[in-house]
């Protein structure tokens, strides 16, 4: 506890929760340790004149308790709790625009500093992580299976009753709607564009190379399940085709 | 014209074409470090050549940036093609009617950066490693990359610049590329010469699509001289990795960005400054789905009631994805609030296709707009707005009625009139292995 107060001597009397009060402190310095490390940390992080034009800027920080120049402050103090607190919940506020980047005199990287930490938080599969990314996972599937974000019938009126009338007139005969669209690939009604098989092909062979299955196994096991049966699936329909091809060509 | 540097893919402007107040730009310094491992043979660089046309344009640090503007390899938005199909569309329209030569094919995934921004479930390595697959089909193809989405061009400036300093990244990368088959045959790494958003396209032929307007939208009676536009600008793509996007002398003397701005300027439309004009649009890229009271709060009170009150502007120009969504979409729930404030959202390829005489329908596909654009179109001239939806409509209920019967080969028929690309026509390797992610059967059949 002593050396905790000691590395928090510059303290702004930020609340800290419970729960990380809890936890060991060589599991606080480890987490932020890993932040660190990473290879774009030192070209995220330079001097500080805690102006705050970072924060003046910052969208986030009109409606959420949210502040990229406490992100820069914490870690050139290396305030161990309450960064390691953000991780939880404080970083997801953050809305990645970076207009604290390209307004800071120092050239600091408030955003990037979060990218990290949310990487992190995610590798590390913190509950309130996991939690906060549930209402993701099927934008998570999407991505996961066909390489595309978005698609046209994922944009049902029911999720979305805020946009108005028009959306329930968009989705009417979506299927005849998406094929009036005048470019071939852009008709696919599942996915933004047809994305064709072997490009989703070589795309989990890198998901699988970089650890990213691994990530969501981690995060959310039943959607981790429902991912490898599609992405099983297609690697299936891609061998058969291969074999097709072979006995054609011979 | 400009002073070179060492490396033949770093010029500046010389006199400098408008006060820089960044002379010692690290980024910048990434076009010589790239020469330099192309030199020892890590890298292939993709360079834009004269069968591209280049035309050239000024970053903020006074880099002559080179932008191709022929050959091009479409690079897809998820998001503009699953939810403003308009917006690609309008970008095809122009190049087919500047004659211009273009891949649009089916092997390509999106950058998957708006997953990355929003959830964090990726990391750097595997961001490199889809994009240097993309980027390499498209070198495989012989066609230059020309990037959609302004997340994509964000995220694919930040991974090059991470790629070309450092090492680890590259080893990294590697043999990924290499299992792939993604590297060149000697084994290295294909990096493109400039990444290029579309804007920048639009930006660097923006005398062409004035010329255009004059020779076919006014004869149609469209007169955008009384429209008054607000600009918008995508923060992906002049925030991050900000010197990487065009300044202009014309443009409040390159002290702002200059695409989307210069060529409305260029129709002669009227450009209308307003107090919040830096703010992003709250998209979030979590928020938009996941926090939506945040992005409705944001975009009402920061954008959409400051441009009301401030302008009382007719039109939002936008040129991203997630901004032309944000602001289009959260119009109507302001009514809970008492703050509704109706304006027409579209980006400046959509606005400048309309205003050249483009379909508002089959091209610039406003159907799947939820805001308010038919006064605009009255106000722009296109007062026959309602028979050209008639007619799009019609066409959808053609399309449907031959999908009931099974006619696909008359489908294919009328596509091949209707579309403007025409269908399986120019895919890198044809139609005979073409399956897609979600179905056996692509298109229509799916």
């Amino acid at each position: 506890m002593a050396e905790q107060t000691q590395v928090r001597k510059y303290g702004y009397n930020i609340p800290i929760s419970e729960k990380t009060l809890q936890v060991p402190w060589e599991e606080k310095v480890r987490v932020i340790e890993e932040v660190r490390s990473d290879f774009r940390f030192k070209d995220f992080l330079f001097g500080c004149l805690n102006c705050g034009v970072c924060t003046a800027s910052c969208p986030s920080n009109r409606f959420f308790d949210y502040s990229p120049r406490e992100i820069v402050q914490r870690f050139l103090e290396n305030d161990i709790d309450v960064l390691y607190d953000m991780m939880h919940e404080y970083i997801w506020a953050c809305s990645q625009c970076f207009t604290c980047w390209i307004r800071c005199p120092f050239v600091n990287n408030p955003g990037g500093l979060v990218i990290i930490m949310r990487e992190v938080a995610v590798r590390n599969a913190f509950e309130a992580t996991k939690d906060l990314l549930k209402p993701y996972g099927r934008v998570l599937l999407k991505v996961m299976t066909t390489g595309n974000q978005l698609s046209a019938d994922m944009l049902q009126p029911d999720f979305f009753p805020d946009w108005g009338p028009k959306m329930l007139d968009n989705m009417e005969n979506l299927r005849a709607k998406r094929m009036a669209i005048p470019f071939d690939v852009g008709k696919a009604v599942k996915t933004a564009w047809e994305v064709s098989l072997q490009t989703a092909i070589e795309m989990y062979q890198i998901w699988r190379e970089t650890g990213i299955f691994e990530l969501i196994e981690r995060l959310d096991p039943n959607l981790y399940n429902v991912i490898m049966d599609i992405v099983e699936e297609n690697e299936e329909r891609w061998e058969e085709l291969l074999e097709e091809m072979g006995e054609e060509q011979a | 014209m400009g002073h070179t540097s060492k490396s033949p893919y770093l010029k500046y402007a010389d006199p400098e074409p408008f006060p820089i107040l960044n002379k010692h730009s690290h980024y910048d310094h990434l076009f010589e470090e790239m020469h330099e491992l192309e030199e020892k043979g890590e890298i292939l660089v993709f360079r834009i050549t004269e069968e591209n046309k280049p035309k050239y344009v000024y970053t903020r640090t006074g880099r002559i940036k080179t932008i191709p503007t022929n050959k091009l390899w479409h690079h897809k938005s998820c998001g503009q093609c699953g939810n403003i199909p308009g917006y690609p569309a309008s970008v095809m329209w122009f190049m087919n009617k500047f004659g211009l030569d273009y891949l649009n094919e089916p092997h390509q995934t999106s950058c998957t950066a708006w997953n990355y921004h929003g959830s964090g479930t990726s990391n750097p390595v595997a961001l490199a490693a889809v994009w240097l697959r993309n980027m390499h089909q498209a070198w495989k193809t012989g066609y230059y990359p020309l990037i959609h989405c302004g997340t994509s061009f964000g995220s694919y400036k930040e991974t090059r610049e991470q790629l070309i300093f450092n090492k680890e990244l590259r080893e990294a990368v590697k043999p990924i590329l290499k299992k792939l088959g993604r590297l060149t045959e000697d084994g290295r790494i294909v990096v493109p010469q400039e990444i290029v958003h579309y804007s920048e396209w639009v930006h660097a032929m923006r005398d062409e699509i004035a010329q255009l307007y004059e020779k076919e939208g006014k004869p149609k009676g469209i007169d955008v001289s009384n429209i008054r536009v607000a600009i918008h600008n995508a923060c992906h793509t002049w925030k991050m990795m900000a010197d990487d996007y065009p300044y202009d002398p014309e443009v409040y003397n390159g002290q702002r960005p200059a695409a989307s701005t210069a060529v409305i300027k260029r129709l002669g439309a009227q450009v209308v400054d307003y107090s919040t004009w830096y703010d992003c649009c709250g998209f979030g890229f979590r928020h938009i789905l996941t926090e939506r009271e945040f992005t409705r709060s944001f975009a009402i009170q920061r954008k959409l009631k400051v441009i009301a009150e401030e302008l009382k502007a007719d039109i939002i120009i936008t040129h991203d994805t997630g901004c032309t969504t944000t602001f289009e979409k959260n119009q109507w729930i302001g009514k809970a609030h008492g703050m509704y404030y109706p304006i027409a959202v579209m980006s400046d390829v959509m606005f400048s296709a309309l205003a050249c005489g483009a379909h508002p329908f089959k091209i610039v596909q406003l159907y799947w707009n939820c805001s308010n654009y038919e006064p605009l179109l009255e106000k722009m001239g296109i007062t026959n707005w309602r028979e050209l939806k008639k007619e799009w409509e019609d066409v959808v209920k053609y399309i449907a009625e031959l999908e009931k019967q099974g006619k696909y080969d008359e489908l294919l028929e009328f596509f091949k009139k209707y579309d403007l690309y025409e269908p399986y026509s120019k895919t890198s390797d044809g139609f005979k292995y073409r399956r897609s992610a979600t179905s056996d059967m692509p298109l229509f059949k799916s």
